[in-house]
């Protein structure tokens, strides 16, 4: 069995606790703010995307470039192939967060909607679940349409996963294709050192070569 | 509507919106990483263009990627929504009544008066009806019902769990996800330039992408160039 030294434990503990802090101050922040986090409950996978593509947009990028940059320091790289690569996929997670989340927020909020249609009309076993106090619509119309919006929101967000592994191919992909190009040669429109576009000619001009 | 088969309604059992809206939002968001992770690495897997010593590094990399990713996203958002969802419990158990009852108070009226005006452009507008219905349910003599006080306790509970999740989500998927997805890709390229050396002088995605092995360029099957591998870059890379 292996036994990890007291330093190494002392380290995890650390680390621990240093997680655990961080959870206190954001709770500190929950309990100064209990309007705002109030009005979070009623976030749906939709606002999950939002919050999350945008974030991926602004700080992924800069996280793959300083990844590259690392990986060329730490293993003292020449040819900087990783750092180039580096930049070609900061461009490529831009475009992804960017298409993914304008063909994500409309799929989902489209399932959303379509679910929570069908769970205002659910008859049955799936309205027992959906409706476990039996609210009738027309006695208890606030509660019975918490009740559907909550659940259109969940089974809706549900049924967008398996609906976006469809639509990832159809739509996405060359969706974000598209963004991608125009990013990348915007890009190199205008940065002094165009790297991306400058590796094409050169790879080019040597093809030329060979083949003269 | 006919009843959907058991299983269905299993799961539905599952996806209990009313107690945890932050779980269920890390859930959904956990399953559509594994689909995306499944389907990068069977794309991988099935690419005739790839072989079949490649398949061996490249699959089970795609996969250990994968786990690595969502293991670590889930491990931490989980922590997150528990401890936010219990602070928020402690924080209720400390205030008095009264506090209980003026913050509802505050809640309710928030609540009626974005059903009477809608949010953007009048969206969400609702009916003299349904705000009638809602005044019966949430306000009895100009103070909350039992109701209201259940209502926004569990609101605010769950409001932080979701917090827990956003931030799960943003630190998982902006510095998680692409930390692993580069460093990896670095190690598996560096596994595959020991077996065969001449691919040190092409350049390679620094991400898990099985497509930039299938190289085409002009519907034509190429050697992996930087001409054929730019023309790549614009190539599909699955992500739900």
């Amino acid at each position: 069995m292996k036994v990890n030294s007291i330093q190494q434990q002392s380290q995890n503990y650390k680390k621990s606790q240093n997680f655990n802090g961080f959870i206190g101050a954001v709770g500190k922040f929950v309990e100064k703010h209990p309007v705002a986090i109030t009005s979070l409950a009623a976030s749906s996978v939709v606002a999950q995307k939002i919050v999350m593509s945008g974030s991926e947009a602004t700080i992924g990028p800069v996280v793959d470039i300083a990844v590259g940059k690392a990986i060329t320091k730490a293993t003292n790289e020449k040819d900087g192939r990783t750092n180039q690569s580096s930049k070609v996929q900061a461009i490529r997670t831009f475009s992804q967060s960017l298409g993914g989340t304008i063909t994500g927020v409309i799929i989902r909020s489209l399932c959303i909607g379509a679910m929570g249609f069908l769970a205002g009309k659910a008859t049955g076993k799936l309205a027992q679940i959906i409706n476990p106090q039996g609210l009738d619509k027309t006695k208890d119309m606030f509660k019975f349409s918490e009740n559907v919006d909550k659940w259109g929101k969940s089974i809706g967000g549900a049924v967008a996963v398996g609906v976006m592994m469809f639509t990832n191919f159809l739509i996405d992909a060359p969706f974000i294709n598209q963004i991608n190009k125009h990013a990348t040669k915007f890009v190199d429109k205008h940065s002094k050192k165009p790297v991306l576009a400058e590796n094409v000619q050169v790879t080019e001009k040597k093809q030329d070569k060979e083949v003269k | 509507m006919a009843n959907p088969p058991k299983i269905v309604l299993n799961l539905l059992k599952q996806l209990d919106p009313y107690k945890e809206a932050g779980s269920l939002l890390m859930v959904l968001n956990a399953l559509g990483m594994i689909f995306a992770a499944l389907s990068n690495t069977f794309a991988a897997a099935s690419d005739k263009n790839t072989s079949a010593q490649d398949k061996k590094i490249l699959v089970p990399a795609g996969l250990a990627t994968g786990a690595a990713n969502i293991g670590l996203y889930y491990a931490m958002t989980k922590k997150l929504i528990k401890g936010l969802e219990k602070s928020a419990d402690d924080h209720l158990k400390t205030l008095k009544p009264d506090e209980i009852a003026s913050r509802t108070l505050e809640f309710v009226n928030t609540k009626i008066n974005k059903a009477q005006k809608g949010t953007l452009f009048g969206f969400g507008k609702k009916s003299a009806e349904y705000i009638d219905s809602m005044k019966n349910t949430l306000l009895k003599d100009a103070k909350p019902t039992d109701y209201a006080l259940d209502l926004y306790k569990n609101n605010f509970k769950a409001g932080a769990g979701v917090l827990g999740a956003f931030i799960g989500a943003v630190v998982g998927c902006s510095i998680l996800t692409p930390v692993i997805r580069d460093v990896s890709a670095y190690v598996v390229q560096k596994i595959r330039e020991k077996k065969d050396p001449e691919l040190q002088n092409k350049p390679y995605k620094p991400y898990f992408d099985p497509a930039h092995l299938k190289v085409r360029y002009h519907g034509k099957k190429q050697p992996l160039s930087l001409k054929t591998y730019m023309a790549f870059t614009n190539s599909t890379n699955m992500k739900i």
